[in-house]
């Protein structure tokens, strides 16, 4: 120990100069003193620095000595990080335990079944051409216990290392998952038998024992050994996993740790920090939790000061924690000297050098370091103060994306014609600096469509008193809250609880006390769980201060100046380019290096800090805000009564916390009917094209921070996984949501006008618009005379009626603010061109960001919206705008194309009739399955077919092209299921084939037999088995819809056909869905098959105790985050919260969820892979794409085209070998400790 | 004894009447019968002849038994007088039933498809006979039984001399057994397929058998609705299934306040066996702020609550293959406990009635939420500034928990908010109606 802190001070000696020497030594002591371990030391540790010049014999030793263990652990770390698994260390370790344990057993197995070692070598040899990779980490694995078991001193500092290694360098780690991503591919030559997972595999096996029939024998009893060891793999892993957790416990501490640092910081309250840090330091407990990353934030810190002192005394630190500085503290400490006026050049010097010995470059450096403010010119003048000449390197080469199903995309751009926009140059930056403004702000108040109404004295009156209560309560609040933040101030801290002190005082009072406000206006009246209101104003405050963070590091001109010369790209009045938006982004970034990073490296609060601060805002509001209790009712008593109470509601036997609006409130806003809504600035639509994806990180909103993959709060496998891909295997991704998030919407405004007109008047249930609350049943109120003259069975009834009303009018109302969002939000853009920047959830599939108004919304609101490009018809454009009104009938779904244009021309004065009168003609239109969706499209119509020719009308109109059951599709292409595939229309026929009426008459077949069997229930539902009854099973089978799930839906459909005698629908809808099912299964063989071997290898998986993991066709790593849930306590002044948390991957997998949501997650991540392909060959196409899932959209002009590319891309994705690479992949990752026999 | 003689002699009649089917002849049984003492415990378990496997075979039974001891076998041996004389009229209530071998009972109790536990012990039988009622011949309530299964109870009960008992059996492998047993015997057993722990469902399904109204059940029993005031129309007897413990009771409890489902017939009487550390949570008392919460307070509010005995878990009988787990629980939980509710005459008076008190079922709950806060806030926030006269009125301290109140006294403080005209107003009165619905208890 001595030598090791010998060895520190000597070092950090020399590298700074001497004046900060004192308060190390300080430092030093103090951390003695309260280091038993250490106290020892005391003495000689002074006598060493007084020494100063510290080159004395003994600790000349010793750099050797630990610098050996050193580079040793670092070995260690990389070869844990070419695992391609998180917390590898410990990972390598378990395999090495794994290994031990199957060898030994592999021998007493061998000797029973009286096998020689030999043989089983041979064959390994054979089979396992490429197994570098393993072998790599075998022998790395086996270093790493030698050293463990070499210095058990060392051990405890290896731990956090190891961790941090992970998590913090994530390009190292990048560049190590290379080769092993070489070996996957080839991994697919090497053939270790597991009959359970791959029956293909089986098939292979049996050909390669053909041909060395000479062994076969021997082979066959082989591969029996080997699968029992496969078996015990299987059951040894739980153990494993519970390892790995270990590792993973060390995160959630060091996330609240450094978002408290970071807050801190912000504030400006750097001793905070700075004490909380040293306090966790102190005890040698806590150390161990620590990263490296929470000693940099005070580095930074202290860089910015310019104090080199106190660097020093952080590297100390680090080196005391045993942990290993990495680029961004030595990127702080060159920070701090570049600061430093006259900084000698030799201390700069030794920190290169010191860099250097760590295995760490300057380049790196600045490619790898995220930069705020003038950080990144400040090193820079370090750098220059020693090499006057150096610049960093600008590294322009970009990767292309390995997949072979985007090679043509993007080596062939020649023939590519990139759809511009029709915008200029001009036009585009000044939107650009509209939507940054908003986004600046955070908030937007706009007017919802109400306002139209005429305003009425008494609702003035409301009005007005309600500003003034606004007032009153913003000034109890701000109030309340300054004060409650001295207490918090003055209360000394505990030594290592976090306080939400500095979650505080991010902002102003007045900005907290606003976002307060602002959620009192959206409570709705019948209340909200504090769990989820607490979330919501939490997660505001987060929003709030990333954004002001990052005009605090000065990025917005940067960022401004970047986007106006990528602006570019897109205007229609510039040059033409022949690169991607990412692409052009990415150059832009690399050509204007200088300043701080676009990258925002703030992290997200843990879920617990979110939910506890919005927790304390909450009990803040319900106890501040007051009203008095006659001020709607004179008569009342006057007394002040708090606007919000928390009271509990019980769910079955759960008590739920809920804060409830008083009715005074309820009443004041009801009555007041404000026609200002607020809304965060991210739910509305961009007024710019979206920033490109250029990263995992990287894209979307201007300064509000978005993820690209959108997951369940606190999840960060996704992004753990993300971030170990190589950048290039994203790229594909990454376009096709840059493609999606470019399209150009603008709003429908007659349709608009319409539905306004009815939504302000009565609304209508039948057309999906919601009427008001004037319209809701009345809750009747019963006295209590009243009630005790009712019989006992009346009383019931009463009550239960009740309950319906009030359930009724909760739903309505939210009903009615949602489509009052969507309405006012699309109401303030009707005159805009606006943007849906797009992400996806953690299968693939793609969602425009924007929550309430979107494209993939209600009928409604799908019909508002259209292309802001216009294109002409064409040709042929017409005829799918017929076809298309056709498809939204929901009619003639068993004719050909030709048939539904045929129908289409023969309803033409119903269509031309619904675009005139909608509201006072025949009303055709409202009889369509998408009712708004078909006026939108006859309106469309009629303006075509008047224009002097219909081929040159310009048309914004889109037009979808929908997958038939797209789930059936991909399964029966999956498994080459001829039949199958021919009912889902994968095979060219006369007429469209319809799967549902398909499964329809199947079960109508079935039904027939039961009925002449006499089965009761197979004769009541004679005449009620329709294609609607059962299509919504139909479809939701594929995706993994469970026979209780199915039976609900089929309840549903049959309580909406009116005849159907309702005492029978139990029976019924459970006998039909046992039907449909069966009918499947007789229709679909290869499906059922491909389900049920998804099913078992998940199953399997999730036993073994792993999560399941794959990698789409497009490269997009895929790992299903269901765990066992986990309850966790927050505790609270209002009341404790318990969080249900079902994601954590330090809990076991939840089998049942990990093995049935398999299936339906693998094709989802399919038909997102199909939709992606599609985006971006239809963008070198220069096409207009968007789409639904499986539905695509693009102008009628284009239909052909796009039909052609979905095709081809269909074609090209079921072309690879996808369920082969699925096993092999399986098989790598589950089944590889096998391999390493 | 001449009553009873005379009893006997119209049962012998009414059954010549009303019952034209001859009861099913019995098989001779080959094996000669050996009595056996099955367990010491049993006061006279001297009729356990078994004749042969299968069916019982009472009457086979009785002409070999032993000597009388008791009161019981003493009737017993009248009938047995009779059946001589008469050998096709049904069982009366003097016969002494045969209680089958326990091994047997056991492997019928195993088959039963739904994981339950049952009472196959026939000291246990006996003792749960006993307490259900010191004078179970002359009691009138009715005695339901819950999923008796191979019925060792329900033929102790018989045995003891009840008078009515309905079986009230929800899986159908069980029935034809009663069934056979109550056309054997003369009206003192009905047997309905039924689960008593499905009556009044709220979910969805359909309305078959063992689901049932409470309504059809009691009409078709002819148990007419009673006062509140009357004597125990019914007392349930039965085993409450572990899973759904917790939620029946607090089923029971909304409708016993809001005098629905069963209660509307008047003060049942339950004898279950739940889990000890349920008990225990029931009769948690004030100061006990752990376990004193709203379910054991408006229990002890609303009943008597009698330990009538604890059971170690290990003496029932358990359906499954695989041994049914015990619950974890802080508390001790060694036992299955016999607890008698039987609800208080005085629950409703004029201020408390069935209307209103889905109020004070909601006033309690939201008090012992939580249950370190003080009961002047929770006043205060239903009606500003009522807190502190409350508490005067009541004679409480101003600093009082909610925690440290007694069931009465919330009881008390309900009906004064009742009359107060400060809470019309507020808010509670609104949440009530609401809250117990949601629950689905009506």
């Amino acid at each position: 120990m001595l030598l090791h802190v010998c060895f520190l001070l000597y070092h950090n000696a020399s590298i700074f100069s001497l004046p900060f020497f004192f308060p190390v030594l300080e430092a030093r002591i103090q951390q003695l003193q309260s280091d038993i371990v250490l106290d020892v030391q005391h003495a000689k540790v002074q006598l060493v620095n007084a020494s100063k010049s510290g080159r004395g014999a003994s600790s000349g030793k010793s750099p050797k000595n630990v610098s050996g263990w050193r580079t040793e652990l670092l070995k260690v770390g990389q070869t844990g990080k070419g695992g391609g698994k998180d917390a590898s260390a410990y990972k390598s370790r378990w395999m090495e335990k794994l290994i031990q344990e199957k060898t030994t057993k592999t021998k007493k197995l061998n000797l029973k079944l009286g096998i020689e070692d030999k043989p089983v070598k041979s064959r390994k040899g054979k089979l396992m051409l490429p197994g570098t990779t393993q072998k790599n980490i075998l022998t790395k694995a086996g270093k790493k216990t030698a050293s463990t078991s070499k210095k058990s001193k060392t051990l405890k500092n290896q731990e956090p290392t190891a961790i941090q290694a992970d998590t913090m360098a994530g390009a190292p780690v990048a560049a190590a998952t290379v080769p092993i991503r070489k070996a996957k591919g080839k991994g697919k030559a090497s053939k270790e038998p597991a009959p359970e997972f791959s029956e293909a595999r089986d098939q292979e096996l049996a050909e390669l024992e053909r041909k060395t029939e000479a062994k076969a024998q021997e082979l066959a009893e082989v591969e029996k050994l080997e699968w029992k060891l496969n078996q015990w793999a299987m059951s040894a892993s739980p153990e494993l996993v519970q390892d790995n957790s270990e590792a993973r416990m060390y995160e959630g501490v060091q996330l609240s740790v450094h978002c408290y640092l970071e807050a801190c910081v912000f504030c400006g309250d750097i001793d905070r920090a700075q004490r909380l840090l040293l306090t966790h330091h102190r005890m040698i407990s806590r150390r161990n939790l620590l990263n490296i990353g929470l000693y940099n934030v005070m580095m930074r810190v202290w860089a910015k000061k310019g104090s080199l002192n106190q660097i020093g005394r952080m590297f100390i630190l680090v080196e005391e924690a045993g942990l290993k500085p990495n680029l961004t503290s030595y990127c702080a400490a060159l920070e701090c000297m570049g600061r430093t006026p006259n900084c000698s050049p030799k201390v700069i010097n030794r920190v290169l050098r010191q860099m250097k010995e760590d295995g760490l470059c300057v380049e790196e450096l600045f490619r790898l370091c995220v930069f705020r403010q003038d950080e990144r010119d400040m090193v820079l003048r370090a750098i220059h103060t020693v090499e006057p000449d150096f610049q960093p390197s600008i590294n322009t080469v970009l990767h292309t994306c390995s997949s072979p199903l985007v090679k043509d995309f993007y080596t062939e751009r020649a023939d590519a014609k990139y759809p511009k926009l029709a915008f200029s140059l001009e036009e585009l930056r000044e939107r650009f600096s509209r939507q940054l403004s908003m986004e600046q702000t955070s908030t937007i108040t706009i007017h919802s469509v109400e306002a139209m109404k005429p305003v009425t004295p008494h609702m003035a009156k409301m009005r007005a008193l309600l500003a003034e209560q606004r007032m009153v309560w913003h000034k109890a609040l701000v109030g309340a809250l300054r004060e409650s933040n001295m207490i918090l101030a003055s209360i000394t801290p505990k030594a290592v609880r976090l306080s939400l002190y500095p979650y505080l005082c991010l902002m102003d009072q007045k900005d907290y006390v606003d976002i307060m406000i602002q959620s009192l206006s959206n409570l709705p009246p019948s209340g909200e769980s504090l769990h989820i209101l607490a979330k919501e104003l939490g997660n505001r405050v987060h929003n709030k201060f990333c954004i002001r963070m990052k005009s605090h590091n000065q990025m917005v001109d940067k960022l401004s100046h970047i986007y106006n010369e990528y602006a570019e790209l897109l205007a229609k009045d510039s040059k033409d380019f022949d690169v991607l938006p990412r692409e052009r982004w990415w150059k832009l970034e690399a050509e204007h290096s200088s300043g701080p990073s676009l990258l925002g490296d703030n992290t997200q609060w843990p879920h617990t800090v979110v939910v506890e601060l919005g927790t304390y805002l909450v009990d803040l509001m319900v106890k501040h805000m007051k009203v008095n209790s006659d001020i709607l009712n004179p008569a009342n008593d006057r007394k002040f009564i708090p606007v919000l109470y928390h009271m509990y509601t019980f769910r079955s036997n759960k008590q739920v916390g809920f804060i409830k609006p008083h009715p005074i409130l309820t009443q004041m806003q009801q009555d007041a009917m404000e026609t200002t809504l607020t809304f965060d600035s991210y739910v509305m639509p961009m007024l710019c094209p979206p920033v490109p994806w250029t990263s995992a990180k990287f894209g979307a909103y201007l300064l509000t921070p978005t993820k690209m993959m959108r997951t369940v709060v606190g999840a960060n496998q996704h992004e753990i996984l993300l971030e170990k891909c190589q950048d290039a295997d994203l790229h594909a991704v990454l376009d096709s949501l840059n493609q999606l998030g470019n399209a150009a919407w603008r709003i429908n405004q007659p349709l608009l006008d319409i539905i306004i007109s009815i939504f302000n008047d009565k609304g209508n249930e039948k057309l999906d618009i919601p009427p008001p609350n004037s319209e809701a049943p009345k809750i009747l109120r019963y006295s209590q005379q009243d009630l005790a003259t009712y019989s006992s069975a009346e009383k019931a009834h009463l009550k239960r009626e009740l309950v319906k009303a009030k359930k009724k009018c909760s739903e309505m109302h939210s009903l009615r603010m949602d489509a009052l969002y969507k309405l006012s939000i699309a109401n303030h853009m009707r005159d805009e061109v606006f943007w849906f920047p797009h992400n996806m959830d953690f299968r693939g599939r793609t969602y425009p960001c924007p929550p309430y108004f979107n494209h993939l919304g209600s009928d409604v609101t799908r019909a508002i919206l259209v292309f802001a490009e216009g294109k002409p018809l064409g040709p042929g454009g017409l005829k799918w705008l017929k076809i298309h009104l056709v498809n939204l009938t929901g009619l003639k779904k068993r004719s050909s194309l030709a048939g539904r244009l045929e129908y289409a021309n023969t309803i033409m004065d119903d269509i031309l009739d619904s675009a005139d009168n909608p509201l006072n003609g025949k009303k055709w239109w409202q009889n369509a399955d998408e009712p708004w969706q078909a006026l939108a499209c006859c309106m469309e119509i009629a303006n075509a077919v008047r224009s002097p020719d219909p081929t040159h009308f310009i048309s914004h109109f889109p037009v979808h092209q929908d997958g038939s059951c797209n789930g059936l599709q991909h399964y029966a292409a999956l498994g080459r299921d001829v039949i199958g595939a021919t009912s889902v229309n994968l095979i060219p026929c006369e007429v469209p084939q319809d799967v549902y009426s398909g499964v329809a008459q199947q079960v109508e077949e079935f039904r027939v037999r039961d009925s002449e069997k006499g089965l009761k229930i197979a004769q009541v539902l004679e005449g009620f088995i329709s294609r609607k009854v059962v299509k919504q099973t139909v479809m939701t089978v594929v995706y993994g819809v469970t026979r209780y799930g199915g039976r609900l839906q089929i309840e549903k459909r049959l309580k909406e056909v009116d005849d159907f005698p309702k005492e029978y629908v139990w029976d019924a809808s459970h006998y039909l869905v046992q039907q449909v099912f069966s009918s499947l299964k007789e229709m679909f063989t290869g499906t059922r098959e491909i389900q049920d071997w998804l099913t078992e290898s998940a199953r399997l998986i999730a036993k073994s105790g792993n999560t399941v993991e794959w990698v789409t066709p497009l490269g997009l790593p895929i790992i299903q985050p269901y765990h066992r849930t986990r309850t966790q306590m927050l505790k609270g002044t209002i009341q404790d919260l318990s969080l249900q948390i079902t994601h954590d991957s330090k809990q076991k997998p939840d089998t049942v969820k990990q093995k049935n949501a398999f299936p339906p997650n693998f094709i989802h991540s399919l038909d997102s892979t199909h939709m992606m392909l599609t985006a971006l060959y239809c963008y070198s196409a220069g096409l207009t794409f968007v789409s639904v899932h499986d539905c695509f959209w693009t102008h009628a002009l284009t239909v052909d085209t796009m039909n052609k590319v979905c095709r081809e891309q269909f074609v090209a994705l079921h072309s690879q070998p996808i369920l082969q690479e699925l096993s092999n992949f399986l098989l790598q990752k589950y089944c590889s400790g096998l391999s390493r026999l | 004894m001449s009553t009873q003689a005379s009893k006997l002699f119209v049962v012998a009649v009414r059954s010549a009447c009303c019952h034209p089917r001859a009861r099913p002849t019995l098989k001779q049984s080959a094996s000669p019968c050996s009595p056996r003492v099955l367990l010491q415990r049993r006061l006279f378990s001297l009729d356990s002849l078994s004749s042969g496997p299968g069916r019982p075979q009472p009457q086979q039974a009785r002409t070999d038994r032993a000597s009388p001891s008791s009161a019981p076998t003493h009737r017993n041996l009248s009938a047995v007088a009779v059946s001589v004389q008469d050998q096709s009229r049904p069982l009366g209530r003097y016969d002494f039933l045969d209680l089958g071998e326990v091994e047997e009972n056991t492997q019928r109790a195993q088959l039963c498809r739904t994981i339950k536990r049952f009472i196959i012990d026939p000291a246990l039988a006996k003792l749960v006979t006993q307490h259900l009622g010191p004078d179970l011949e002359d009691s009138k309530a009715v005695i339901f039984e819950c999923n008796p299964g191979p019925g060792v109870l329900t033929r102790t009960l018989l045995n003891s001399g009840a008078q009515r008992v309905v079986t009230l059996e929800g899986e159908k492998s069980f029935l034809p057994d009663l069934q056979a047993l109550e056309c054997l015997l003369d009206g003192q057993l009905e047997v309905v397929h039924c689960d008593f722990f499905k009556l009044d469902p709220m979910g969805r399904g359909s309305m078959r058998p063992p689901a049932m109204y409470t309504d059809k059940l009691f009409t078709d029993l002819g148990i007419s609705e009673a006062n509140w005031t009357d004597e125990v129309p019914v007392k349930v007897v039965g085993i409450l299934p572990q899973r759904i413990e917790r939620s029946q009771l607090w089923k029971l409890l909304y409708v016993l306040f809001d005098r629905l489902s069963i209660y509307r017939y008047g003060r049942v009487e339950l004898n279950m066996f739940i889990s000890e550390k349920e008990y225990l949570k029931l009769m948690a008392k004030p100061g006990d702020m752990l376990n004193y919460r709203a379910f054991g307070a408006l229990w002890q509010m609303a009943c008597h609550i009698e330990l009538l005995h604890k059971e170690p878990w290990a003496s029932f009988v358990t359906s499954s293959k695989y041994k049914l787990a015990i619950p974890k629980s802080r508390l001790p939980n060694d036992n299955l406990c016999l607890v008698r509710m039987t609800p208080r005459k005085d629950l409703f008076s004029a201020s408390l009635t069935p209307s209103n008190a889905a109020t004070l079922v909601m006033m309690v709950k939201q008090c012992l939420a939580k249950r370190k806060a003080r009961l002047v806030d929770r006043l205060n926030m239903w009606s500003p500034d009522s807190g502190p006269k409350l508490l005067k009125e009541m004679g409480m301290q101003e600093d009082v928990l909610t925690g440290h109140v007694y069931p009465e006294e919330y009881k008390q403080l309900f009906e004064l908010v009742d009359k107060s005209q400060e809470f019309t107003q507020s808010w509670l009165y609104e949440e009530v109606l609401e809250n117990t619905q949601k629950e689905g208890w009506i």
